[in-house]
């Protein structure tokens, strides 16, 4: 009961908005050309899935996105693995690591491109690469989580390496690889969209280039919104996987 | 005859340059089937020398003796059990109480069957496919003590198992605790800070000071098993334990 008057309050308060801001730009106190109204930017919408090349477009990006991400993984579960494994792994590279990890990774975009291509390999490696952080360093810390009697009691059964890894290290690490993992599809969202504004054959990114540079602000926001829908529903895809596999993490959301 | 033997057990820590003794020269026997309770101060180094009988903390010196063997490592047939659950939060109650038997590599039918008989024990019977989560603190300790007697080891670890629980719980799982071990005829060393619960429980209590960890008396407690909660009224219990008491320097 108390959860419908939640949903309907946000409900209301997005209504609101949106006739607010109709109003705003019916009565001409904001332009078009700044901000476009609800119902145009609806228009748009329609106007550009309507495209005879939007399907190629988003394909281009989500296949950017989704190599990316799985690229970034693989790579960076893996590498976790090792560095919250062996302790003499983690010394060598971890330093290297976390200095890496604050070199804002666009700035590689550029030499991507020169690498790579205007094709789909470019944003691809910066989608990776932007991705591949939060996992390594979320499967490590997380399989570093493992407390002093969990570990004793694990010993006291004369548990091997390999037992104490999957039926004790392994599962205590993956919520913070769900974690992870759930900040690297944002991450490669980015990276593949701030890649193609770099340049690129196709894709989102050079639609809303395109129409930024033709003044149509309308069908601008119509990309973003689209973008914006992507995200939203393979995040909530992501994030279903991880309440079925994590089930067992408490709840501490707003 | 003694089923257990420390001898001339040592601990020292050495961190840059400092030595720290945690434990000094701790000697005792244990006979088979005994309750022996370890009481002491915080720092006297009992939950210490508990892993070390257990096989799970290297001594600096001195020697274990379990079932006429030195201990070296951990063993099958010594069991421990924490002042936390120490519960995985993915399994069911019967899950985590099947854990030790996994490992273990023992019958899963056969364990599964056993498992329920004793979660049945214990009061935990319909909470079988219960999460952690959704257990009392209470509750979950008796997961906890249901997983180590799972696979029957022979001397069970007891470190403050029921510490972190309230006065009325603790007692009750005291009584319980003596039931299971008067019925499957465990060996138990049982740390404890309360010295009250010390002397109900053992049949000899095991007084200890800190700095450095001593064993400083060997207190025998006679009263007749089943023991039941009224005992503590009893002149000849507040006698024992108020001779712990001067042992400890808190009379």
């Amino acid at each position: 009961m108390r959860l419908r008057a939640e949903h309907a309050l946000a409900a209301a308060f997005l209504a609101a908005t949106l006739a607010l801001w109709e109003a705003l730009n019916r009565l001409e106190v904001v332009h078009e050309i700044i901000l476009p109204a609800p119902s145009r930017i609806a228009v748009g919408l329609w106007t550009v899935v309507t495209l005879d090349g939007f399907p190629r477009e988003v394909g281009t990006t989500l296949l950017e996105v989704a190599a990316g991400f799985l690229l970034a993984a693989v790579g960076g579960i893996g590498l976790g693995v090792l560095t919250g494994t062996f302790e003499l792994f983690r010394r060598a590279i971890y330093p290297y690591v976390v200095a890496f990890q604050v070199i804002p990774k666009v700035v590689f975009a550029p030499i991507f491109l020169a690498w790579f291509g205007y094709g789909v390999e470019s944003k691809i490696v910066l989608a990776a690469v932007i991705a591949f952080f939060p996992c390594l360093i979320n499967t490590a810390v997380g399989l570093r989580s493992v407390s002093e009697d969990e570990l004793l009691l694990l010993r006291s059964w004369v548990a091997s390496r390999r037992q104490i890894f999957w039926k004790l290290t392994l599962p205590k690490a993956l919520p913070f690889v769900f974690a992870g993992l759930k900040t690297a599809f944002t991450f490669a969202l980015i990276g593949a969209i701030v890649a193609e504004f770099v340049g690129t054959y196709h894709g989102l990114g050079l639609m809303l280039e395109t129409f930024t540079f033709a003044l149509q602000m309308h069908l601008v926001f119509a990309v973003i919104v689209i973008i914006s829908l992507l995200g939203i529903v393979l995040y909530a895809g992501l994030d279903l996987l991880d309440r079925r596999i994590v089930f067992w993490r408490r709840e501490e959301g707003l | 005859m003694s089923i257990l033997t420390v001898a001339k057990v040592s601990k020292v820590y050495r961190t840059a340059g400092r030595e720290l003794v945690a434990l000094d020269d701790i000697s005792f026997t244990v006979e088979a089937h005994e309750f022996v309770t370890l009481v002491g101060p915080s720092g006297c180094g009992k939950s210490t020398l508990l892993k070390i009988v257990g096989g799970l903390v290297e001594r600096t010196s001195g020697e274990v003796v379990f079932k006429g063997e030195p201990v070296l490592g951990p063993r099958r047939d010594i069991g421990i059990m924490f002042q936390t659950p120490v519960l995985f939060d993915w399994r069911t109650a019967l899950e985590n109480v099947l854990l030790p038997t996994e490992i273990l590599g023992l019958d899963r039918a056969e364990a599964r069957q056993r498992a329920r008989a004793i979660l049945a024990t214990v009061g935990l019977a319909g909470f079988e496919d219960s999460y952690p989560s959704q257990l009392s603190g209470g509750m979950q300790q008796r997961v906890s003590l249901s997983r180590v007697l799972v696979y029957e080891p022979d001397l069970l670890l007891m470190d403050e198992p029921f510490g972190a629980l309230d006065e009325f719980t603790r007692e009750r799982l005291n009584l319980e605790i003596q039931r299971i071990w008067l019925e499957r005829r465990k060996t138990i060393l049982f740390v404890t800070h309360n010295i009250a619960e010390a002397v109900f429980l053992a049949d000899q209590v095991l007084v200890m000071t800190p700095r450095p960890g001593r064993l400083a008396r060997v207190v025998r407690v006679p009263f007749p098993r089943p023991r039941e909660i009224r005992l503590m009224k009893s002149p000849e219990f507040a006698a024992l334990v108020f001779e712990i008491r001067e042992v400890l320097g808190v009379a």
